[in-house]
């Protein structure tokens, strides 16, 4: 039989100091082996049971000894010895072979033998624990130990109860022999005699408490001195006379918003609308933030590419569609012809409801991965509130995306459109770009008219799909998927430029002016505008203005920021490889050349508010950090779930 | 006692020398040691109270019943690692409780510490409270005992501290 090492002899008595209970002096105990024999081996000897006098029994008697004395091991007891004091400690080992005597791990003195009485020891020890305690047989009088396990259930149940008490190791978890077992859970009450902390209480039971100060109470219970300044994680809001104005115009286009109708699970869910028609959407596809392609096909690199463009869609386009495959965009709206791209520049403004939708899917080209959904969208979104810079630099941001997607596109694509495409971007860009800021240097002047109209005009015809609606084409599904990830996923905002480069420029030249109301309508009117002779960029007045989401904040735009950087007036130089590798987000396929339209500079930025070392995002970036003097003051910050 | 069979399963009302009084079942008596291992208690369920008294200091007894041999041999078991597995996680347990205790404080001391370790990280120094290895209280605990420390942690210990003390009073008074 095995013999356990805490068993095993320690060095000879005369190491032990002498201890209290070892009145005897002398004593020695001498710390054997305790032979810890299996039951079976006693199943073997003990015969009899009670009243037997058999030889056996005598054997068996001492068996028993034995054996509850092993039980024993490690079991917290209570030792009396002769002079009256007990002590309590951890049972390690007893001297099986000749008189029993204890010895006890980490023990303490609860009772004091003395010769006036016994006198109780106060809790709080005035001496440490005795690591090692022996008690020589001689003064042994008697071992309380309480809720011993003998049999083999109690061995299990203690095996339980232990485990859960003390601090779990990896290893002892796993092992499997633990697997399933639960522990009982008791629910949580505060201690009987603690009064309780005010650190306890529940401020917040009740109603909303508004009035506690989390820095004062700090300051009152801990004396901590806060620096916290509120403005310097925020836009500080200016009150003035202007405030109500332009807070009521802010609410209703808060309540619009929030009314429109959407697709978008969490939107929906949001606002109150039931879209639970679908049953399998289960706990996770209603919660959770991970997209799941909703069985579209995700080919991985688009996806990537999209995902960078996507976020500005998702603003500009407000939540118009649910959750489609948002990498779509791009690379759709490089393939389709320029119509599509008309919707995604002038993505900027509004976020517009489900009928841009519908006109991005009139735009919709079975060949193509269009987003002319959210191209369509985006066309009413040309109506610039112009007094918004920040769309106008929205704009611009979008513009260089769109360059730089154009590029990505096409370098992907092998569509025989895509230089032709490319060229033309970029010349709309141009287009849209002198337009829009009367920059210097104009590309030479886009030719929309060299793009295929006649695939848009074919698409103009298709019934719209609104923006929830999912087709059963991929490339259908896609477009869907655009304008959804326009309206609520936050992507990076590089996949707007892209739409919106295209698109700006076409519009530009086809003569926007349509309002979000006009979306099927007006892009098929717009397709048959399209022609060389571009006319003015006209602004709406009725556009929605654009509206920063929360997405846009959490999304790199690295394209943007590496476009911004460059405020030169060099000549545009098609395909032109900008140095944009600024922190750089992970999606950016860095291989594809981006291209840099460098007309493209923002109207009234200061140099500085471009940096390119500067946050990450798109214009989430002027908040709080820069002097803003894009944002109104009306643009509140509608938190968009995702 | 010399001389009687103590037998197993007998339910025995006992007088100790010392003045234990109690009822237990015999499981086991070893004559050579001179050791009675009695049950406390009802048997209901895997675990029992335990006694293992040296016979020589029964000062008194009486048979109250016989029964039947309260350990089923069949049953016993043993499992060595578990139990040596049980020893160490007691001692382990044990240390770290004991750094909880001061030693040589009074009580009072010793519930201060209590509190003050709900929300900072405290360990005894002798019989000096010392928190988040900078701030030392001191006897007699006093808001003027706390030492050490950056000021802004000083102040924080002597927050607590007070705070307690009037807990503390508050409760007592009550």
């Amino acid at each position: 039989m095995n013999i356990p090492q805490a068993l095993l002899p320690k060095s000879s008595a005369n190491g032990f100091p002498r201890r209290r209970g070892d009145r005897e002096g002398g004593a020695r105990l001498e710390n054997k082996v305790q032979s810890g024999k299996p039951n079976q081996g006693r199943n073997q000897t003990t015969g009899e049971v009670a009243g037997g006098k058999a030889g056996g029994y005598e054997n068996s008697s001492r068996d028993r000894l034995v054996f509850l004395t092993t039980c024993l091991i490690g079991h917290m007891v209570e030792v009396h010895v002769k002079n009256g004091s007990i002590y309590t400690g951890i049972f390690h080992a007893t001297d099986a072979e000749k008189d029993f005597g204890i010895i006890l791990k980490m023990a303490r003195m609860i009772m004091e033998g003395t010769s006036q009485g016994n006198k109780a020891v106060t809790d709080f020890v005035s001496k440490a624990p005795t690591k090692i305690l022996i008690i020589p047989a001689k003064e042994l009088v008697q071992v309380i130990a309480k809720d011993v396990a003998v049999t083999s259930d109690g061995f299990a149940s203690e095996l339980q109860h232990e485990k859960h008490q003390e601090l779990l190791i990896d290893s002892v978890i796993s092992q499997s022999r633990h697997v399933g077992m639960e522990r009982e859970l008791e629910r949580w009450v505060p201690d009987k005699d603690v009064p309780e902390c005010p650190e306890l209480v529940n401020i917040f039971a009740g109603s909303w408490n508004r009035n506690w100060d989390q820095f004062e109470t700090n300051q009152k219970l801990f004396g901590v001195q806060s620096t916290f300044n509120e403005e310097l994680y925020t836009t500080k809001l200016e009150r003035g006379p202007q405030m109500r104005e332009l807070e009521k115009e802010a609410m209703r286009i808060a309540r619009e918003i929030e009314g429109e109708e959407t697709q978008d699970l969490h939107l929906a869910e949001e606002r109150g609308f039931d879209l639970h028609d679908n049953l399998d959407i289960d706990e996770e596809m209603r919660y959770s933030s991970v997209f799941r392609g909703r069985g579209f096909d995700d080919s991985g690199y688009e996806e990537e590419e999209d995902i960078m463009l996507d976020s500005h869609n998702v603003e500009t386009f407000g939540d118009s569609s649910d959750s489609l495959s948002r990498g779509q965009v791009d690379l759709t709206s490089f393939q389709s012809s320029d119509g599509a791209r008309i919707s995604s520049s002038t993505s900027l403004v509004d976020e517009a409801p489900s009928s841009q939708a519908a006109i991005g899917a009139d735009l919709y080209h079975t060949g193509f991965n269009v987003q002319s959904k959210q191209l369509a969208s985006e066309i009413p979104s040309e109506s610039f509130s112009v007094s918004d810079s920040e769309s106008r630099i929205q704009d611009n941001l979008l513009g260089e995306h769109g360059g730089s997607s154009d590029a990505k596109g096409f370098a992907q694509k092998q569509s025989p459109y895509e230089d032709q495409q490319l060229s033309n971007s970029i010349d709309s860009q141009s287009l849209l770009n002198d337009k829009f800021e009367g920059s210097d240097k104009a590309g030479p002047p886009a030719n929309p008219t060299t793009l295929p109209q006649a695939n848009f005009i074919s698409k103009v015809s298709e019934k719209p799909t609104s923006s929830g609606e999912r087709s059963e084409c991929p490339a259908a599904s896609k477009v869907n998927g655009e304008t959804h990830s326009v309206n609520s996923r936050g992507q990076p905002g590089s996949s707007t430029s892209s739409n919106s480069d295209s698109v700006a420029a076409i519009l530009a030249s086809s003569g926007p002016g349509l309002s979000p109301s006009s979306s099927v309508g007006s892009l098929s009117s717009e397709k048959s505008t399209l022609n060389p002779h571009a006319k003015e960029f006209k602004l709406n007045p009725n556009a929605k203005s654009f509206k920063p989401s929360q997405t846009s904040v959490r999304l790199p735009s690295p394209v943007s920021d590496g476009s911004f950087y460059y405020q030169t007036q060099a000549t545009p130089v098609p395909h032109m490889h900008m140095p944009v590798n600024y922190g750089i987000g992970p999606s950016f396929p860095g291989h594809q050349p981006v291209v840099f339209n460098p007309q493209v500079a923002p109207i009234q930025s200061p140099q500085a508010y471009f940096h390119p070392t500067g946050p990450q995002y798109g214009q989430q970036m002027l908040l709080g950090q820069r002097p803003v003097i894009y944002y109104q003051p009306e643009m509140q910050y509608k938190g968009r779930e995702y | 006692m010399e001389g009687e069979e103590f037998a197993v399963g007998c339910l025995l009302s006992i007088k100790t020398t010392l003045g234990d009084e109690f009822e237990g079942q015999i499981i086991s008596y070893d004559r050579l040691s001179n050791i009675l291992i009695l049950q406390e208690g009802l048997e209901s369920g895997p675990r029992r109270n335990i006694r293992l008294l040296k016979a020589n200091y029964i000062k008194e007894f009486s048979l109250l019943r016989q029964d039947e041999d309260p350990l089923d041999v069949k049953k016993c078991f043993l499992d060595l690692t578990s139990l040596q597995a049980r020893e160490d996680s007691a001692v382990r347990q044990a240390e770290a409780d004991s750094e909880r205790f001061g030693v040589g404080v009074t009580s009072e001391a010793q519930n201060l510490f209590d509190a003050l370790s709900k929300t900072l990280p405290v360990r005894w120094d002798k019989t000096v409270i010392v928190v988040m290895n900078e701030v030392r209280v001191s006897s007699p605990y006093l808001p003027e005992c706390v030492s050490g420390g950056t000021p802004a942690a000083n102040e924080r210990v002597k927050k607590v501290l007070e705070l307690e003390r009037k807990r503390m009073q508050t409760r007592t008074s009550q």
